[in-house]
């Protein structure tokens, strides 16, 4: 029997002034857990018709904690496609075809995301679908190996940037215990050893694809009666796992780090700086100050990104990197030099520019125009269902709860230069950066 | 502010509930429009000027490229660049542009609460551009870049697609990338810009496309604004199906990289304005619908044999479809593609995966599609529909396709066009049009004459697999790892990579 605890969050859309002010998600929404530990979010729309599913996975490659273990969040995003006790993935796929859907899946660090768009007379039919491949897939050792080449091919296709392989030795380097040392694809040698990993696969499904991970998100033409009903339906028996990842912390880090890459093809030399830097939280400073700091300090309309790229034209790109991740991550810097003899010109003066805001305050005007911008561009995408669900994917990854979108924003508002200033302080040193360059070298043959 | 951010969003939703949109193509006016007027606070611009790579001079190739980022991403003559963005920072807006051979289009959008201003910059970036030289060096950088870095040594797939529209349109309005050429690029000057500008951004070929919750007089607004464009004349040239010559021709670019990305494809006479525009939709959606594993094609390569991570075909050009789930609006054109992408294999199964293209699509159009994969790939198309217009900005893109296209534009339409349609129609569309003695095929790997050796001699290309495989799939592999690809030796060619976009 399954009882179900239904918690009635019905965010105002007219409220009181401060309210106004703090709340940035604007659509009203239920909260339902099931005894298992399964969560449901409703998110009533009023686009028409569709209706978009989102299933958050609470798994993704932070939680491959083994050796030679790199890439299993994301194979598993594959199998995920193989069919189940009851659907074969041909059958599986002819469900998703007539009901004319949008499906597919995401993998990063943290989360693991499925999803489906489609018409609401359908909704019954893919839940039931969607159940049956999270309690009970089931995929033969050859459809296995055959996967694993096929995320080799997503390997292979991304091979080719040269920002990849940035990206992947940037985290190898920053990081020496905590699993973000790898990246979500996983590294080629372990790619390639997947298909000898059919038993590990099963331990890693068994370990993550559990209630107590996982939340569906429902949006779009939809009532929480129907949704939670389908939800108990179809997901109430789904036993709950009792595993919990041992994640190594990063110790501090105490010297600063680097790494050059030499590329065989042609291209323009790439330099990423980056610092360690905050864990997410929704009631803590320390991220949000930063959060609001990057497009200051290198944003486009920055005074390095102006000088850099379009008045000296140093720089064809310039962008900061600064995701929201559970355990502390890397704020950085990525440039592209459009000649490379200027590479320590630009080395010094981003390493300026994040030491130039150690010292100053940000202008307060500055950061209200800031401010602006990330609430206006959150409205500005919420522009459909699906939309409105993958906005709230990643954070329902981090809390599970779309309430944490408005705490955040309400601390944005709390954010006063002289924190920002304190942030940089507190991240923005020697010892806590890691560079890495990648730069054309001919192959020697 | 803020609160009324969040009552708007409010509206937009109820707005949609009511199917309050409507469009209109403006008859009162010079001045096309096609309007989609709602109560969204958000609200939508697409600028579409009927000009683009297709009218390049020749020896000026990239000239309608740069004049569009001229005016996306330089200042005008009251306000330099830096100050458009800084003036765009706190609305998170900004003006995207994208250069087609017939379609040029400025888009963005903006809360309501901010239309005046962004408005403003808007119209300025467009009627009154500074066409400064330091933002021409820049953007004509950026654009030599893109073609000789990002798509020249950083993206096999997308480099192998973009070269197969060069070689499919060789000799022909189309033939170069719609960024230019990396020669002509280099010697383009700004009076070469300020001309292109000139002649081409014309009220004969602007239309205006507006969706969302704008005032009902901002239209005439925006009119009176626009109408400061030079008169000109409507581009009306006629571009003639390609000319090309018989048999298959492969070209393999040379260059050094860890897998083989394949691309092939022919044009074809179709267009969405022709009547057997929803039947070969439908093949190709059968076929190889873009990012699904809901398609023949993907499921032979990719999931029975695990060849690679995806293989899609289209009737359409396509481009950009590495970062994209649905097709980009504004590529309209008079002439068009069938096309294979089949995403990178490793290279000892180039060959194979080649051959395997051949023989699924050799046997598309000798045995035409059933019954059953006819009903439930309408199923899906007749669905579909609400899938690729759910945003406001996507539903004012395909209007202004549709209004270029000459058909209605609705859902409705294509559902209605697809109820009509029979298996007899589409497996005669597909006896029609789904030629073989054309196709041109590009291939990016390293070991170019190895692959171009294997290929002309028509050696055998076995695959071994990691896993036991059905019998059917052995089977077919014995057929498939000899299937003969007819081409002659000499249009079998190797190109470096470094001449790629020359």
């Amino acid at each position: 029997m399954i009882i179900t605890v239904a918690v009635l969050l019905c965010l105002p859309i007219v409220t009181t002034a401060q309210q106004k002010e703090t709340q940035l998600f604007p659509y009203k929404y239920t909260m339902d857990d099931l005894e298992n530990g399964l969560r449901l979010v409703t998110v009533p729309t009023d686009y028409p018709n569709m209706v978009a599913l989102y299933i958050v996975v609470q798994a993704g490659s932070r939680n491959e904690v083994e050796p030679g273990k790199s890439g299993y969040a994301h194979l598993f995003e594959h199998l995920m496609f193989r069919g189940s006790e009851n659907y074969t993935s041909e059958q599986a796929d002819t469900i998703l075809k007539r009901a004319g859907a949008e499906s597919n899946a995401s993998t990063n660090a943290d989360r693991t995301t499925y999803y489906e768009t489609f018409s609401k007379e359908d909704l019954d039919a893919v839940m039931k679908l969607e159940a049956d491949r999270f309690q009970r897939l089931k995929y033969p050792e050859s459809a296995y190996k055959t996967e694993s080449l096929a995320v080799l091919g997503e390997y292979n296709k991304d091979s080719a940037d040269p920002t990849s392989k940035l990206d992947e030795v940037l985290h190898a380097t920053a990081f020496k215990k905590h699993t973000y040392a790898h990246t979500t694809i996983g590294f080629l040698e372990d790619i390639k050893d997947m298909p000898n990993q059919y038993n590990y696969s099963h331990q890693f499904y068994n370990r993550f694809y559990r209630p107590e991970y996982t939340t569906i998100i429902l949006a779009g033409d939809v009532t929480r009666e129907r949704t939670l009903e389908l939800t108990q339906k179809y997901f109430g028996e789904w036993k709950r796992g009792n595993y919990v990842p041992d994640i190594p912390a990063e110790p501090p880090q105490t010297e600063p780090r680097s790494a050059n890459l030499s590329w065989p093809a042609p291209t323009l030399p790439w330099l990423a700086i980056a610092f360690r830097g905050p864990a997410y939280s929704d009631e803590k400073k320390d991220k949000a100050a930063l959060d609001l700091l990057a497009p200051v300090a290198f944003g486009s309309n920055s005074e390095l990104y102006q000088r850099l790229v379009l008045k000296e034209q140093k720089l064809d790109t310039l962008y900061s990197s600064f995701g929201n991740h559970p355990n502390p991550e890397l704020f950085t810097v990525f440039a592209r030099v459009k000649d490379p003899k200027d590479m320590d010109y630009v080395r010094e003066e981003i390493l300026a520019t994040f030491k130039r805001f150690t010292d100053e305050t940000v202008d307060l005007e500055k950061l209200d125009a800031t401010r602006s911008r990330i609430r206006y561009a959150f409205a500005l995408r919420m522009n459909s269902s699906a939309a409105i669900a993958n906005g709230l994917a990643p954070y329902i990854g981090l809390r599970r709860t779309p309430d944490t979108v408005n705490k955040l924003f309400a601390l944005y508002l709390q954010v006063t230069p002289e924190d920002i200033r304190a942030m940089a302080n507190q991240y923005f040193t020697e010892n806590n950066r890691t560079i890495v360059t990648l730069t054309y070298e001919r192959a020697k043959n | 502010m803020f609160g009324r951010l969040l009552r708007g969003l409010k509206l937009a939703t109820t707005c949609l509930m009511l199917l309050c949109v409507f469009t209109t193509a403006g008859a009162q006016s010079k001045i096309a429009t096609v309007l989609q007027h709602g109560t969204s606070p958000l609200v939508t611009f697409r600028i579409l000027f009927m000009t683009g790579s297709a009218f390049d001079p020749v020896g000026k190739e990239g000239v309608a490229a740069l004049t569009a980022s001229m005016l996306a991403q330089g200042g005008t003559r009251t306000l330099n660049y830096q100050q458009i963005v800084e003036a765009m920072y706190p609305m998170a807006a900004s003006v995207e542009w994208q250069v087609d051979k017939e379609m040029t289009v400025f888009s963005g959008t903006t809360h309501v609460e901010n239309l005046d201003r962004y408005y403003g910059l808007l119209k300025d970036m467009l009627l009154d551009p500074g066409f400064r030289s330091e933002d021409f060096t820049r953007v004509r950088d950026d654009a030599a870049n893109f073609l000789k870095v990002s798509l020249r040594q950083g993206n096999d797939e997308e480099l192998g697609k973009e070269y197969l529209y060069n070689i499919i349109y060789a000799g022909h309005a189309y033939a170069h990338h719609s960024m230019g050429k990396i020669g002509s690029l280099e010697r383009l000057t700004l009076g070469d810009v300020r001309e292109f500008y000139r002649n081409h951004y014309t009220k004969a070929n602007l239309v205006i496309g507006l969706a969302g919750g704008y005032p009902e007089s901002f239209v005439q607004k925006v009119q009176a604004d626009f109408v400061k464009f030079p008169e000109g004349t409507a581009n009306k040239k006629r571009f003639d199906f390609p000319k090309l010559s018989a048999g298959t021709h492969v070209q393999i670019i040379n260059r050094d990289t860890r897998s083989t990305a394949i691309s092939l494809g022919f044009p074809i006479e179709v267009t969405r304005a022709s009547e057997e525009w929803p039947a070969l939709a439908l093949v190709a959606s059968y076929f190889g619908q873009h990012r699904s594993s809901n398609s023949y094609l993907y499921q032979r390569l990719r999931e029975a044999r695990g060849l690679n991570y995806g293989d899609y075909a289209y009737v359409e050009y396509f481009p950009r479809g590495m970062f994209r789930m649905t097709p980009d609006p504004s590529l309209g054109r008079q002439q068009q593609i069938f096309q294979i992408w089949i995403r990178p294999v490793e290279p000892e199964n180039g060959l194979f995966t080649l051959r395997a293209a051949f023989y699924e699509y050799d046997k598309l159009v000798r045995d035409g599609i059933s019954r059953e994969a006819f009903e439930t790939t309408r199923e899906f198309l007749m669905k579909y529909g609400n899938i690729l217009t759910q945003t406001q900005v996507a539903q004012l893109g395909y209007s202004l396709d549709s209004r270029y296209y000459g058909i209605p534009d609705s859902n409705a339409y294509m559902r209605d066009q697809l109820s009509k349609l029979t298996l007899e129609e589409v497996n005669r569309a597909i006896r029609r049009y789904l030629r073989t003695d054309r196709m041109r095929i590009v291939v990016v790997t390293k070991d170019a004459e190895g692959f171009r050796n294997a290929l002309v001699k028509n050696l055998p290309s076995p695959i071994t697999y990691n896993s036991p495989k059905p019998k059917e799939i052995m089977d077919e592999d014995t057929v498939i790892q000899v299937y003969r690809i007819n081409v002659k030796a000499e249009d079998v060619v190797v190109v470096p990579v470094e001449r790629v976009f020359e």
